[in-house]
């Protein structure tokens, strides 16, 4: 119970957030915003035909009137119909999240699991060979933009200068073979962008637990090491890990699936975001940063509320 | 504040040596730091000499020798315009450098002021306005932010540099509030306050000068962030406008790499890639020569 109060507590606290993060964003999108109204009529309008487009795109109303709708469409998740296309924007979202999340969650599992490991291993022998090898390639991962790791491996995986196994761009999914067929080589590329910083990361708060005395005991004591980086160590690292991994997803399903679907051709909410910012699409932009901040949002309540859970000793006040 | 030179920072350890002489004298015995702040340095070097004029000035040069091959003439060949990489690859040393130093310096100061005054304040208004800021900007996706900073400054060739500054210095702030909060409660700023010090000067004079080595190696991440950020955003349609960068000459090459032509993408990754990588180095190790509990 004490939980569920915490929780709503907290939600409170995420509204002005969420009034910030809207406002900002209405006013850099909307109000200074393309105009879209002489893309929407015809040649040698009549000042009444103008000013009928402009009260039907709301341009006509005062400020806070624009914005209060929009805070309306928010909360009745009701966005209107797409400029470009005429389609629901409601049901672009749901056509297409579930494409960004198909193609970005192996990447963003696979990057944090395989960075964990890593960091454990380099954690253990640190100072060592191996920690050092592990560190030096993290560097290295962290310095190849994300643009050339795309190319490279486009290159490498699916054109006939490497070996040509996958498909260049596209996404045709109807089973799982065809799923894994167009999944890899976005997944390769995730997984390589996000590994060195999820390892340094991971590796810092690893290195720091295994420094505590109750570590030094347990391994004077002879635990074996898998059991000693497991329950002595990552079990007490978990909190700035989770908190990692958490804040990331906001930020990966939209900026790390922008990039990939747009070089790819992957009609996930990434491409439509990017086509919108092209095409200067409001009521799309105005509903994926709208839901982006609730996200963001509900993602700090659920992290702190997972403290909680995982730590018995952090109050709830 | 010490200033210490070479000749004098591999001395023996004395008693009191500052944060600064200590850091220096750890900065110049490493060996990979010194290395990648050389590599920085000469790609410096570059960018000067594209400013000052000395190289890299053809860049826009139109030759009929289309996608050739490197030779003596065009040293990494030609793009599909028959304008020379090796060219676009100099001058495009210089559009990271002004980005870079534009962002991480705007961006730091920025950073600065705001982590200082909200550490200052911490629990009070200004920091709750200054937290509620971060907060917002943090939430927002970087690239949209970017597209709507751009859109809302209507092609004003700075507008990606503005929504940088705008995002990257929330980390700076945090980082500098924690510092300050940690500051506050030393002798030295109680002493102030008792002398009657007022308190922007307790923050300008006292507070801000004690935090010059958290706002060095920020400003050298933030540098990294930017150039990178650039890449992306210049193959979204959203970054460099006027001139060429390594960013937009990635984004060219996307054309080309399917047809089997590699110059173009190969030079500008190398470029950017041994820039980004010297840099991350020599962060690391100004880091490492900051921190006290190494030696």
């Amino acid at each position: 119970m004490d939980t569920l109060q915490y929780a709503l507590r907290k939600l409170v606290t995420g509204i002005p957030l969420v009034l910030g993060v809207t406002f900002i964003s209405f006013v850099l999108m909307v109000y200074f915003g393309p105009d879209k109204t002489y893309e929407l009529i015809g040649k040698n309008a009549t000042p009444e035909q103008i000013a009928e487009i402009r009260s039907q795109l709301g341009y006509d109303e005062p400020f806070f009137v624009r914005y209060a709708d929009y805070l309306r469409q928010l909360v009745t998740l009701e966005f209107g119909y797409s400029d470009s296309t005429g389609e629901r924007v409601s049901r672009i979202l749901t056509r297409t999240i579930p494409v960004s999340l198909a193609l970005t969650l192996p990447g963003f599992v696979l990057g944090n699991v395989l960075a964990v490991v890593l960091a454990l291993v380099a954690g253990f022998y640190r100072g060592g060979l191996i920690d050092r090898a592990i560190m030096a390639g993290a560097v290295v991962g962290m310095s190849i933009s994300f643009l050339i790791i795309i190319i490279g491996f486009q290159v490498l995986l699916s054109s006939s200068y490497g070996i040509n196994y996958f498909p260049v761009r596209g996404w045709e999914v109807y089973s799982l073979a065809d799923y894994l067929y167009y999944v890899t080589v976005p997944t390769l590329a995730i997984v390589f962008v996000s590994l060195g910083y999820n390892t340094r990361f991971y590796r810092a708060v690893i290195v720091e637990e295994m420094n505590r005395d109750h570590v030094r005991t347990a391994r004077a004591f002879g635990t074996p090491p898998i059991k000693l980086l497991f329950r002595n160590v990552l079990r007490n690292a978990a909190i700035p890990i989770i908190t990692r991994i958490m804040f990331s997803i906001p930020l990966v399903v939209i900026s790390g699936s922008l990039l990939i679907e747009s070089y790819f051709g992957i009609p996930g909410v990434g491409k439509v975001t990017y086509d919108a910012i092209t095409t200067g699409d409001q009521p799309i932009l105005k509903a994926v940063v709208g839901a982006t901040a609730v996200l963001f949002v509900l993602t700090l309540i659920a992290t702190d509320v997972m403290y909680k859970v995982i730590d018995p000793r952090v109050s709830l006040k | 504040m010490t200033t210490t030179t070479a000749e004098t920072a591999p001395a023996p350890r004395k008693q009191g040596e500052s944060l600064w002489s200590k850091a220096a004298r750890k900065l110049l015995r490493d060996r990979w730091g010194m290395t990648s702040l050389v590599i920085v340095l000469v790609y410096l070097g570059i960018a000067l000499g594209v400013w000052a004029g000395l190289w890299g000035q053809d860049w826009n040069t139109l030759t009929p020798t289309i996608n050739a091959e490197a030779s003596a003439e065009h040293w990494f060949g030609t793009n599909r315009n028959g304008q020379d990489i090796f060219e676009r690859s100099i001058f495009s040393t210089k559009t990271a450098f002004e980005i870079g130093l534009v962002v991480a310096v705007l961006s730091t100061v920025l950073g600065a002021i705001m982590g200082a005054i909200s550490g200052f304040f911490a629990g009070r208004w200004p920091d709750e306005i200054i937290l509620w800021l971060k907060g917002v900007l943090d939430s927002i996706p970087f690239y949209l932010f970017v597209a709507a900073v751009a859109f809302a400054l209507q092609g004003y060739a700075f507008s990606m540099h503005v929504a940088m500054v705008a995002t990257f210095w929330t980390t700076t702030a945090r980082l500098v509030r924690a510092e300050v909060i940690r500051l506050k409660g030393f002798e030295f700023v109680e002493a102030a306050h008792a002398l009657g010090v007022p308190e922007w000067q307790i923050i300008s004079r006292h507070i801000i000068p004690n935090t010059t080595h958290i706002l060095l190696v920020q400003a050298t991440i933030t540098f990294v962030s930017a150039i990178k950020s650039e890449v992306i955003l210049s193959f979204l349609g959203l970054g460099v406008k006027n001139g060429v960068s390594w960013g937009l000459m990635i984004s060219e090459s996307t054309n080309e790499v399917t047809t089997g032509f590699f110059n173009n993408f190969l030079a500008a990754s190398v470029f950017l890639f041994v820039l980004v990588m010297a840099f991350n180095m020599f962060s690391d190790a100004l880091q490492d020569a900051f921190d006290p509990k190494k030696t």
